[in-house]
């Protein structure tokens, strides 16, 4: 019993979930203050809260798309250059070709899942490395967005109910939340509670076991990408919608900051294993941080809190990755104090 | 386990005592937003608000995405709305994005100035304008007739045909040429798609085409020195002039050289020292709605037309006063 509670404490999502805390406490205690009027600001006040979570929707979205993805041992680079893609294309539907909103939003998704049916296929039927293909895609799906609008257009007058979507609140949540929680939750259930989700994890650890086991491989990654691409696509519609503008360089970026959030979140790179719950807390814990250090005025007097913020997730994605190690580490120290050799690590055995 | 967790809280601590040293400023914040950090335009035109910071006794916050991405721009807004300054002043990548994030500020009675480029008129309070499309046309047919004494050809290069401001600026030069100095003629105007090559070649067309042409200008900014580039290799230089619309720094070299005349923009720095000096005006209440002019410390009185903040007639750059600018 005092085994489980043990091992529970030092999982690599339960690590990962005090440091959040530890996050938000002092960046509640450090972040807040009262300024010249009177008015109490920063990271303490309820609209901050909102905006990091507004600010996280998009990139978690990304992140929930690709947990599925590294789980079979696999990679998504283009995600965020289909969100840009996507982004143009909805503009294009609705501005252009004078489509309502619903009917651009439909096409849009049913584009963004094309997109990613295009990588699954490359991947699966051409025997190609997703990290190849993806790397390739995210250059033609952000070139493509390019080309499509020149690089100068910029679609913007969005009709204030589609406003609604990614600037308002709806039962007092920002209203992307409400769909960012839907599809964690969805995605949740499908990686954690189906036995079609858990083959992934039996394809990431060994490919060709899952085909000897009967597991329809190709099959299943082929559709593991063309579900990025879905999710990839609402991103896009989220980001349009809270920005009120479609433009060939949305979401410019994005990717690193979802795969940083995934691996963060305990999936392994190389496949096999991993949580959704995992990345929602690498997603919260880059937010939280991101979001917080902007309400710190020493930060701000840098007037560099976008650097600082890269800076530091760097520096949690490797304390987070060696904190696993730590432990081990000196658990070695500890029982073998006056050894001399150094302690190499032993490859792990299992996954 | 233990140590690991002792290491933890050391490093929390220290963190801790670090942020604690925030002292609630009892300063005006004043925050600045450039359309990206790094470029010298915007450098320059930050040199001048912190010199208006420093006269007026206000904190000055200088942050911009590092390229001109409008996403960041709001980010950074919502920040400074967190952080809880007083002053907001903006040059916006995108009139629509960032309109959201500035009435948000408004809002919570953050007061709002843009500067540079504007967003919608809802979303501030005033837009500092560095020059309106008729000054800028104006004071290029000016220098144009001066230069040739009022008489002889002339051909202009424009960015595109249909680009909005470039259309707006070619009909006030053309207006004051009729108006005015009815010796001259245009006869051509060629667009280079803002880039310099292009602009050179159209330049070194226009220059066979038209054995008589006397002067160039350029109301695109890379077309000045690729005009000047093409007159310089087609050894023409002193026999056709070149003007235009540009930074100091890209036109430096031909300049010297005598291929350039004058370079015609405004003096950024005094845009941002307007803007800072505005803004600072609007949270102390001194600078309302309606009113008609507005004093600056020391570069004096600029008229307000509307809700528009007009620095003034643009400034000439030529060989006696380009190296003092450094944008």
């Amino acid at each position: 019993m005092k085994r489980d509670w043990k091992a529970l404490l030092l999982r690599h999502e339960t690590i990962l979930l005090l440091v959040l805390i530890a996050e938000w406490v002092f960046f509640y205690y450090a972040g807040t203050s009262t300024n010249r009027r009177g008015v109490v600001v920063g990271f303490g006040t309820l609209d901050r809260q909102f905006d990091i979570l507004r600010h996280s929707c998009e990139i978690g979205l990304l992140a929930l798309a690709l947990t599925p993805v590294i789980i079979t041992a696999g990679i998504d680079l283009s995600v965020a250059s289909l969100l840009g893609l996507c982004a143009i294309l909805f503009g294009k539907f609705w501005h252009d070709a004078g489509l309502p909103i619903p009917v651009a939003i439909a096409l849009t998704l049913v584009l963004g899942g094309l997109a990613g049916a295009l990588n699954g296929t490359l991947i699966t039927k051409l025997r190609l490395p997703p990290l190849i293909v993806t790397l390739g895609t995210y250059s033609l799906f952000r070139g493509l967005a390019e080309a499509i609008t020149r690089g100068a257009v910029t679609y913007t007058d969005f009709p204030a109910g589609f406003l609604f979507l990614g600037q308002e609140r709806w039962l007092g949540l920002p209203t992307q939340a409400w769909i960012f929680f839907a599809a964690a939750i969805a995605i949740w259930l499908l990686v954690h509670r189906t036995t079609f989700g858990r083959s992934f994890r039996a394809i990431g650890y060994s490919p060709e076991g899952a085909r000897y086991a009967g597991l329809p491989v190709e099959r299943r990654v082929a559709l593991v990408y063309v579900l990025a691409g879905v999710i990839a696509a609402v991103a896009a519609i989220i980001y349009t919608a809270r920005l009120g503008q479609a433009k060939a360089d949305a979401g410019l970026g994005y990717e690193l900051f979802a795969i940083t959030a995934v691996v963060l979140g305990g999936t392994s790179i190389f496949g096999g294993a991993g949580s959704v719950h995992g990345t929602l807390l690498g997603v919260a814990a880059i937010a939280v941080l991101k979001n917080g250090l902007a309400t710190l005025p020493v930060v701000m007097r840098m007037n560099a809190a976008e650097e600082m913020a890269g800076l530091l997730t760097g520096a949690l994605l490797l304390v987070a990755l060696t904190s696993s190690v730590i432990p081990k580490l000196l658990a070695r120290w500890h029982t073998r104090p006056h050894v001399t050799v150094s302690p190499t690590l032993k490859p792990k055995s299992t996954a | 386990m233990k140590s690991f967790l002792r290491l933890w809280l050391v490093a929390g601590l220290l963190l801790g005592s670090m942020a604690g040293a925030q002292a609630a400023s009892s300063k005006l914040i004043v925050a600045f937003l450039p359309k990206s950090k790094g470029n010298a335009y915007f450098i320059s035109c930050k040199a001048g608000a912190e010199k208006a910071a420093k006269e007026l006794g206000v904190e000055l916050l200088f942050d911009g995405p590092t390229d001109s991405n409008a996403a960041k721009q709001n980010e950074i807004v919502e920040n400074w709305i967190t952080l809880g300054v007083d002053v907001i002043a903006v040059a916006a990548e995108n009139r629509e994005g960032i309109s959201t994030a500035l009435r948000k500020a408004q809002k919570q009675g953050i007061k709002v100035i843009t500067y540079d480029a504007d967003a919608m008129p809802d979303a501030r309070s005033f837009f500092v304008n560095q020059a309106t499309p008729e000054g800028i046309g104006y004071t290029l047919m000016d220098e144009a007739a001066r230069l040739l004494n009022n008489e002889g050809e002339f051909a202009m290069i424009t960015a595109s045909l249909t680009a909005a401001n470039q259309r707006e600026w070619q009909k006030h030069i053309e207006a004051r040429l009729k108006e005015k100095y009815p010796k001259m003629k245009l006869v051509a105007v060629r667009p280079c798609d803002d880039l310099k090559d292009k602009a050179q070649s159209e330049a070194t067309a226009m220059m066979s085409a038209n054995p008589n042409l006397k002067l160039i200008m350029s109301i695109c900014s890379p077309g000045v020195p690729g005009a000047a580039e093409a007159v310089k290799q087609a050894g023409k230089t002193g026999k056709v002039k070149v003007i235009g619309l540009g930074l100091p720094s890209e036109n430096r070299r031909y300049v010297h050289e005598g291929v350039t005349d004058t370079v015609v923009l405004w003096k950024t720095e005094d845009l941002g020292y307007l803007t800072i000096y505005a803004g600072v005006a609007l949270a102390k209440d001194e600078l309302k709605k309606g009113a008609k002019s507005f004093k600056a410390g020391s570069l004096g009185t600029f008229e307000i037309q509307g809700d528009n903040i007009l620095l003034g007639k643009p400034f000439s750059f030529n060989k006696a006063n380009i190296d003092q600018f450094n944008f």
